[in-house]
């Protein structure tokens, strides 16, 4: 059952997060914030079992969470380890049933080991975990039921355990419980990581990377599937993700920057400019020859009206710039280069007579 | 025994005299008793450097309370006075004195207390003065550390000398705050900074430093000692080049002035600047020492009281060196303490310090490359080359900063990890990073020994999982 979480606790640009998953039911609190328990018995090994339904009954109350996910909940001096996602709360508990340093040590490097390596085309400057002593990169995406699943790799044994560790625990589970995780368990752990946002604290810069990265999915995800349409993003970002060379790890209309928050609250597919003629014929063309099942055209010219290639290059009424959203099965087996590469061609008048860019969302039915 | 106990207590009246008396008492103790009573660890046999006497590391132990304490469970081995060094109990005492007896601010003050502490703070700049052989002690300013020191340079000296066009001489090797400001200063004037790289010694090659003078080189600003090659240059040549051509030359002697005989009129160098707290002084102070007319022709560097001689609304009149350069109230206390650690060195001696750190040093590095895969960077130790009591290096496969994490939890080994303030100087050697022990006067071949044995352990460790 799908469960709405309401967005006290994460960034305020995450609105509406629908749940494909069974895992999760809701416990509903007077307050707005809602707890979200692992549920399904036949996922959870039976010692953890027992600690569910303990926690169930004794537990009538749970504190609200605060606001940002990095700082404490404000009912203790840390977070209770149930709220920490099942596999993170098993590795702490791995953890702590290891006394002696050394060993904890040698757990760590041994989950280190096992970690699967990164490809190095992924140990991107985006992916680097800043401020680390050492090199550390993460890399998060996506899986069929909307989970972040992480891959990650250091070129220091140590952070690499961390990572693993962080790796383990947090992949496979969905963004609001990763958003959620405050750094203290990390105290749990008894390796003496040091909490405090310095330099060489690695450990507490992966996991914000890792959260900061869970949230970018899903500020994505909602862009992509939502039906609001229009965002609010910076000219710049726009424009280097539309122009028709794209890259193809990026996907066009991408907010880079976290801080912008996506805050239009209209429901309505454009933000009320009508097309003109140039946004009528393109219209008419992506319907004719790629036969949609959703069709968005937006006109957002006026975001650029400020920049110069805009003012002399017009042509008709000022039609430069338009965020695309098409759905069609025309897409089907294509790769979003080559999506994009359709949709430039058919436009090609277009873009010679003055439009400007075009950002484009492309997808199959299959894959709303 | 009692003789014994009651020897202790004349260490910490640090006069030339006292430190033999004691030593020639702990021989004496050590014939008659099997007592090892100078370094805290009373399970490692007392090692000397001379027959029958103890060495300069165990003498100074007890100066030093902090040295005496556990960390994760085992004993601290400090080796990492290149990042900052520890003070006496006679420095600190020095400073808990200033405030408790005569905290007053300096220079303008008519009252008993503001007269002693200006005295006190002036008497300490004659102190430093006498330490590096400057002539005069207004040749010397007191800044909050040398990376302060070397700005002052920058922007009063090199804002107002420098033009387009003119060079700037650095080394690969130098730390961030002697690459930065010239950096931050070529940019606003034009000037053109030039790099000296290293030869197949890994020292900052001489010779291409010599070509790299010409008649467009206005300043030349090395180091004395590298932080992290432990590699020293002929400053007393560079020198003679650099006026040949009309140029300046700045010596950044951080890692140099608390370790050796450090002679500014000998070297004759145009700038020089150390910080305090690598030399056994507190930290928030450090010097700049310039050469008399050149301080005189500089502009200020910041603005405020002390450095003014009349204030007008529109235009003020500024004061003679030193104080021109040294705005605000002072870091008295610490200016105070900072003479209490050169009183404290003088003490000991430094060509004694020299001497001993030369020998540590050379058992350090004999003792770390007898570890395999263990690649120590800088110049090997020689007749004719001298390194610096530390050692940057890298073991194969393991990253440092797994090392230092390792060796600080399981062994209370301290040492640094990272680039040193040196990132360019890695880049040029190829590593992200470094781990580095360095050495000071109070460290002991015990030091060193359980180093290399934790560092052992450390190794097999993460090997064991590779």
């Amino acid at each position: 059952m799908a469960a709405a979480m309401s967005s006290s606790c994460c960034a305020s640009s995450l609105r509406f997060i629908p749940f494909k998953r069974t895992l999760f039911s809701s416990i509903h609190f007077p307050a707005k914030t809602l707890i979200l328990r692992p549920l399904k018995p036949s996922e959870i090994p039976s010692f953890r079992r027992t600690i569910i339904t303990f926690q169930k009954i004794s537990t009538g109350i749970v504190p609200p969470l605060s606001a940002s996910s990095s700082s404490p909940s404000s009912s203790g001096d840390l977070q209770p380890i149930e709220e920490l996602p099942p596999k993170l709360q098993e590795i702490v508990k791995l953890f702590q049933s290891v006394q002696e340093p050394k060993a904890k040590y040698e757990q760590l490097l041994f989950y280190g080991k096992n970690l699967k390596p990164l490809d190095s085309q992924f140990k991107t400057r985006e992916n680097k975990v800043e401020g680390c002593v050492s090199q550390v990169w993460v890399r998060a995406f996506f899986d069929e039921q909307r989970n972040v699943v992480y891959e990650a790799d250091s070129d220091s044994l140590l952070t690499k355990g961390l990572a693993a560790l962080l790796v383990q625990g947090l992949s496979g589970r969905p963004v609001p419980e990763i958003l959620r995780i405050s750094p203290d368990f990390a105290l749990l752990l008894g390796l003496q990581q040091s909490l405090t946002p310095s330099r060489s604290n690695g450990f507490l810069n992966m996991l914000k990377l890792m959260q900061k990265k869970a949230l970018h999915l899903e500020v994505k995800g909602e862009e992509d599937s939502s039906s609001e349409s229009s965002f609010v993003s910076t000219p710049e970002t726009k424009d280097e993700a539309s122009v028709p060379e794209v890259d193809s790890e990026s996907k066009p209309g991408l907010v880079e920057d976290l801080g912008t928050e996506k805050i239009d609250d209209s429901d309505s597919g454009s933000n009320g400019v009508a097309l003109g003629s140039r946004g009528m014929r393109i219209r008419e063309r992506l319907e004719k020859e790629l036969n949609p099942v959703e069709l968005e055209v937006e006109d957002v010219s006026y975001q650029h009206a400020g920049h110069a290639a805009v003012r002399g290059s017009a042509g008709d009424d000022g039609e430069t710039h338009f965020n695309l959203r098409i759905v069609s099965d025309a897409f089907q087996g294509k790769s979003l280069v080559k999506r994009h590469r359709l949709i430039y061609d058919l436009l090609q008048e277009e873009l010679k007579s003055g439009l400007h860019a075009l950002s484009i969302v492309a997808k199959t039915p299959a894959e709303v | 025994m009692e003789g014994v106990a009651m020897k202790l207590p004349s260490f910490k009246s640090l006069s030339p005299n006292a430190i033999s008396i004691g030593h020639r008492s702990f021989s004496r103790v050590r014939r008659s008793s099997s007592l090892s009573v100078c370094s805290a660890a009373s399970s490692s046999a007392t090692i000397s450097t001379d027959s029958e006497s103890v060495s300069l590391g165990h003498r100074v132990r007890n100066d030093f309370r902090i040295l005496h304490q556990e960390v994760n469970g085992s004993k601290l081995v400090y080796l990492d006075s290149a990042a900052t060094s520890q003070k006496p109990a006679a420095v600190l005492d020095a400073l808990q004195n200033y405030y408790e007896f005569y905290n007053s601010n300096v220079h303008r003050g008519i009252h008993y207390l503001s007269a002693k502490a200006t005295d006190e703070f002036e008497l300490a700049r004659k102190k430093v003065a006498r330490f590096i052989n400057a002539s005069d002690s207004r040749e010397i300013v007191f800044t909050r550390n040398a990376t302060e020191a070397i700005n002052l340079v920058a922007y009063s000296w090199g804002l107002s000398n420098l033009k387009p066009g003119d060079e700037v001489i650095l080394t690969v090797a130098e730390h961030h705050s002697c690459i930065v400001p010239w950096q931050i200063v070529s940019q606003k004037t034009g000037a053109v900074l030039k790099f000296v790289t290293l030869n197949e010694d890994e020292v900052p090659d001489i010779e291409k430093l010599r070509e790299m003078i010409s008649p467009k080189t206005k300043l030349v600003a090395v180091h004395h000692v590298s932080n992290v090659l432990a590699s020293s240059l002929p400053i007393e040549e560079i020198v003679v080049w650099a006026h040949n051509v009309g140029a300046k030359v700045l010596v950044d002697a951080c890692q140099s002035v608390p370790h050796m005989v450090v002679d500014v009129q000998k070297l004759n160098a145009d700038f020089l600047v150390a910080s305090s707290h690598k030399m056994c002084g507190p930290t928030g102070i450090g010097f700049l020492y310039g050469k008399s007319d050149l301080l005189h022709s500089m502009p200020p560097f910041l603005g405020g009281g002390e450095m003014i001689s009349d204030v007008f609304l529109d235009h003020s009149t500024y004061a003679e060196p030193p104080s021109r350069f040294e705005a605000g109230t002072p870091a008295i206390g610490e200016a105070i303490a900072l003479g209490a650690a050169v009183d404290y060195l003088s003490g000991i001696g430094m060509p004694k310090i020299h001497e001993y750190e030369v020998e540590l040093g050379k058992y350090l590095y004999e003792k770390l490359s007898s570890l395999p895969d263990v690649r120590i960077y800088g110049p090997r130790p020689s007749e004719s080359v001298h390194r610096g009591a530390l050692c940057s290096f890298n073991v194969e496969g393991l990253h440092p900063t797994d090392l230092a994490t390792f060796l600080d939890q399981q062994h209370g080994v301290a040492i640094r990890s990272g680039h040193h303030c040196a990132q360019p100087l890695h880049r040029y050697l190829g590593v992200n990073a470094s781990a580095r022990a360095s050495l000071y006067f109070y460290n002991t071949k015990e030091d060193v020994d359980s180093f290399v044995v934790a560092l052992a352990d450390t190794v097999s460790f993460f090997n064991s999982f590779k």
